[in-house]
């Protein structure tokens, strides 16, 4: 419940913020927004499984963030920034769309 | 001291230990069976961890990460909903495309731009040059009217008087007259109210004299407009029109003015047969 509500508390702070993005992460915030969903995703699933560990969780989630980031970053430098982001997110939603199966057959059996 | 020091060194030896028995008392301490939490369900997991509101570590620990999450989702998604976006997430040749685009746009509005103030430029042209037209033929159309005498004149000249008490004055020496002012360079000529012009006619009539069909009767006062200087001399000269008209016993005054108004005026007549032979 705690976790649900940070998240509810960083999206309300986020919209009442409106901190300007530098321009050196904004091409990066987008991809480690979505590999933390994945890794957030992951981690219900762990959850539900009964197998959940905050310490994974917690590595998963960074080393997720770290590794988009630096893939994006890797891609721009070497002049392929936009295909490679669309196959990061491709690689991610696939992920998302699993993990979000297995949560559906636990929450809902079926 | 030494202990916070430690910490950070190697906080991964020191939680993993610890980290087995906690995972399982954190959201199943409640049911604190190892065997039990087995037969859990994931949704009576997902309840278990949802409404006892704990602050466990790890709750706390994925609250942070999850705080970050949305901080950074919101944040993308109200910068990318900005209304100037569109361009920002254009990659880079898209971008070059537009501005080519934009640059052959811009080029050709300057063309244009370029054509439009040429025609303006020779249009104020020949509306000037209409201007100075309509000007020159409303110039032209005065001094002839002043010829024709359809128009008033003024300007300096000479104003002659010829008394005529015993009618002896006749029309041949009025158009002596005429004819001698005419030589003289005079511009404009009335006589007692009749504009002299190129086919005025004079006529005797018992004992005056008509102009166009006009009857004047003496004194006859001419109203001359032209050089005084040479038109008084003209008249007076030795065996002139004033010393005919004196020898007929008529008494003639020349006075030079410098404003003679000749305003009698005369309707233009369209030609009836002759034609302007110019193009």
């Amino acid at each position: 419940m705690i976790a649900v509500l940070g998240l509810v508390l960083g999206v309300v702070a986020g919209l009442l913020v409106r901190p300007e993005v530098p321009a050196a992460v904004e091409p990066y915030l987008p991809i480690a927004v979505v590999a933390a969903l994945d890794a957030v995703f992951g981690g219900l699933r762990a959850m539900l499984d009964g197998i959940f560990d905050d310490k994974v969780f917690v590595v998963s989630f960074l080393s997720n963030v770290v590794v988009a980031a630096l893939i994006v970053f890797l891609g721009d430098k070497l002049g392929v920034g936009a295909q490679l982001s669309t196959g990061v997110v491709v690689v991610l939603g696939i992920r998302i769309f699993s993990n979000a199966a297995a949560i559906r057959r636990h929450v809902f059996r079926a | 001291m030494s202990d916070q020091d430690r910490t950070p060194e190697n906080p991964l030896r020191r939680e993993l230990p610890e980290e087995v028995p906690a995972a399982p008392a954190g959201p199943q301490a409640p049911q604190a069976a190892g065997r039990e939490q087995d037969r859990l369900t994931g949704r009576q997991r997902l309840v278990k961890g949802l409404w006892p509101l704990r602050a466990s570590r790890a709750q706390l620990i994925v609250a942070v990460l999850l705080f970050g999450l949305g901080f950074g989702l919101a944040v993308q998604v109200a910068s990318n909903s900005d209304s100037d976006s569109a361009l920002r997430g254009a990659r880079q040749e898209d971008l070059v495309r537009i501005l080519d685009e934009l640059d052959d746009r811009s080029q050709r509005l300057g063309d244009e731009k370029q054509g439009l103030e040429k025609q303006q430029q020779e249009l104020e042209n020949s509306s000037d040059q209409a201007e100075e037209a309509r000007r020159q033929t409303v110039e032209k159309e005065r001094q002839l009217g002043i010829l024709a005498g359809t128009v008033a004149a003024q300007g300096p000249g000479i104003t002659m008087t010829i008394e005529d008490t015993k009618g002896t004055v006749e029309a041949d020496m009025l158009l002596d007259a005429i004819q001698e002012l005419r030589a003289a360079g005079a511009e404009a000529i009335q006589v007692n109210g009749v504009r002299v012009v190129a086919n005025t006619y004079l006529t005797d009539t018992g004992k005056s004299v008509s102009v166009d069909g006009n009857k004047i009767n003496a004194p006859y006062r001419f109203k001359v407009i032209g050089k005084p200087q040479d038109l008084e001399p003209a008249l007076n000269i030795p065996g002139g029109v004033v010393q005919t008209l004196e020898k007929e016993q008529a008494t003639v005054t020349v006075e030079r003015s410098d404003k003679i108004v000749v305003d009698a005026l005369r309707a233009a007549k369209q030609p009836d047969y002759a034609r302007s032979s110019s193009p």
